[in-house]
């Protein structure tokens, strides 16, 4: 049932560029996309894993300027970009999360917090590799099998298969066993360990994962702004992710799904009134967490439980 | 040598303190074995050095025949100790069916792998662990709350959550911490009466407690420890009139006791 709603979604969604010429609302619609992939993966290591991580913003940026690199520097295409975005990310993720993994959980928060830090200071300062404030412009849109995705809409089509693609990966690795052990990771440790089951090649797993969909979505939304530089680690991304996760729902994958691409939409909708739109969405967003403090998913869910306690009755 | 669990002169201390000092026990395989003692005799430090929860300073645990001292908690239920806590731990966000699942899916052979792409060796295991959780459920009597997050249930029926957890993958020994502090009585002795047909059944347990009708009740043989040493050893009978037990945990003289027991008789 949710699966044959999704996959309705997911083809109402491709129909876009057919349903309106507007470059704008199209480049909404690639936002939406790409964030919901980003907040999905924010997901797995803090909604399902329990691990609050920021580095997901270097994850971003690492994926957009080494698909962009990819592309400009070392004179590959742009598919090649995206995948060594995710490599590359996946690499970075194990060799920071083998350490970080091993204090508790407030340490990891302020060490992946630094990291993302540190890589809008390489990005910014190390001027020979990435031009600096300068940033990388005119990135060429990709092309495959001879088809060219020049403007916008055609563009389009390449954000949205690789969401749906990147969407249908992770939804199969939350709902497997792998991801309800990462729940019970999340839920009682020292139980998990009772059971015979290592946290750790999970955690670092899910982290890895994690940065890899993160760079990778990085590389596609770069391509599709056509420039990079350090404002591509502003950390207003950071918070869109971490915003989408929480109204969502920490730990359901559908509630952050539905909500990346309502989340994304919002501010536009909001543009009747350009001097209070961001007024009136953080409005929203602080009547959100009163009205439910676990997100759309939580509350739900709290619904849910409050009927079995009925029927027990 | 019929011991399942051999444990010899284990040894801990705290910033100076001897928590153990010198503790030697052994459980027989398809026995059920108390070991009880005052708040801060031990016991907890026992189990939670046997079950690699905490490092010892030295001393040896031999499992079958294997020695897993100082391994990590996870290895060493691996290896077949299975155990429960003193602060009840159950995945308390999670239903009853999935409490139980994940209790058994370290010890079946499906790989990550197997399960990302739900291969015929990951549902076999799954099937085969349903069947088990389902005899289990039906023995601890929490059937109708299948489906229900454990979150719900009461104290009492959440440490049977976590007992039932620590049998699903056929261990070689159960330890339990305090399985009956704060359940009401009817509830203990429907425990008493499970423990006792798994037991029947093969199973080996090391329970620590508090509730001494449980153990007498129940354990073949009872260990008390006091200040980190072993005080006696025993059958529960035994026990029950050994003048040392009884001062330093009961706080009775042997007349006293008598005077209890011909009291309950």
């Amino acid at each position: 049932m949710k699966l044959a709603i999704a996959l309705l979604a997911a083809l109402a969604f491709a129909a876009l560029p057919l349903m309106t010429s507007s470059n704008y609302i199209i480049g909404v619609g690639i936002s939406a996309l790409i964030f919901t992939v980003a907040a999905a993966a924010l997901n797995l290591i803090y909604g399902f894993t329990g691990l609050l991580s920021f580095a997901q913003l270097g994850f971003w940026g690492i994926g957009g300027y080494v698909t962009a690199l990819t592309v400009v520097t070392f004179g590959g295409n742009f598919w090649w970009g995206v995948l060594w975005a995710a490599l590359v990310n996946a690499v970075v993720a194990l060799a920071i999360g083998y350490p970080t993994l091993r204090t508790n959980r407030h340490a990891f928060v302020i060490m992946t917090l630094t990291f993302a830090l540190l890589v809008t200071l390489i990005a910014r300062d190390w001027v020979d590799l990435t031009r600096g404030p300068l940033g990388i412009p005119n990135l060429p849109k990709p092309s495959a099998f001879g088809y060219h995705f020049a403007t916008t809409a055609q563009y389009y089509w390449v954000a949205w298969a690789f969401s749906v693609a990147m969407l249908g990966f992770l939804y199969a690795l939350c709902s497997s066993r792998i991801g309800r052990t990462l729940v019970a990771i999340k839920q009682n440790e020292p139980l998990v360990r009772a059971q015979g089951i290592a946290p750790m090649p999970y955690k670092l797993s899910a982290f890895a994962i994690s940065a890899a969909v993160t760079g990778a979505a990085g590389g596609v939304f770069t391509f599709h702004l056509g420039i990079i530089d350090p404002l591509f680690l502003d950390f207003y991304y950071m918070q869109t992710f971490l915003i989408i996760v929480i109204i969502g729902g920490a730990g359901s994958f559908w509630g952050v799904v539905a909500a990346g691409i309502a989340l994304s939409a919002l501010p536009e909708v909001l543009r009747f009134s350009a001097d209070f739109r961001m007024i009136i969405y953080g409005v929203i967003l602080v009547v959100a967490m009163f009205v439910m403090p676990t997100g759309v998913a939580g509350w739900l869910r709290e619904r849910q439980i409050a009927r079995m306690r009925e029927q027990l009755r | 040598m019929s011991a399942i669990l051999q444990v010899t002169e284990l040894r801990k201390s705290y910033a100076g303190v001897h928590a153990l000092d010198g503790i030697s026990l052994a459980v027989e395989a398809g026995s059920i074995t108390g070991l009880i003692g005052p708040n801060g005799s031990g016991k907890s430090t026992a189990i939670d050095c046997i079950s690699g929860f905490q490092k010892l300073d030295s001393g040896k645990v031999v499992l079958a025949g294997n020695d897993i001292t100082g391994q990590p908690a996870h290895h060493i239920a691996r290896s077949g100790l299975m155990r429960t806590f003193q602060t009840v731990r159950i995945y308390e966000r999670l239903s009853l069916r999935d409490n139980l699942a994940i209790a058994a899916q370290q010890f079946d052979s499906a790989t990550w792998i197997d399960e990302f792409l739900r291969t015929r060796r990951y549902r076999q295991a799954v099937d085969k662990a349903e069947v088990r959780a389902r005899e289990l459920v039906e023995l601890i009597g929490l059937k109708r709350y299948w489906e229900i997050e454990t979150g719900i249930l009461s104290y009492g029926q959440k440490k049977l959550v976590a007992l039932a957890a620590a049998l699903m993958p056929h261990p070689k020994i159960v330890v339990l911490d305090e399985p009956v502090a704060g359940v009401n009585p009817t509830r203990i002795r429907e425990i008493e009466v499970a423990l006792a047909a798994l037991n029947r059944a093969g199973e080996t347990f090391l329970i620590v407690e508090h509730n001494v009708e449980f153990i007498t009740n129940l354990c073949h043989r009872v260990i008390v420890l006091d200040q980190g040493k072993k005080l006696a050893e025993g059958t529960a009978a035994e026990i029950h009139t050994d003048a040392r037990v009884l001062e330093a945990y009961l706080g009775m003289t042997p007349e006293m006791a008598e005077a209890e027991m011909r009291g309950a008789a």
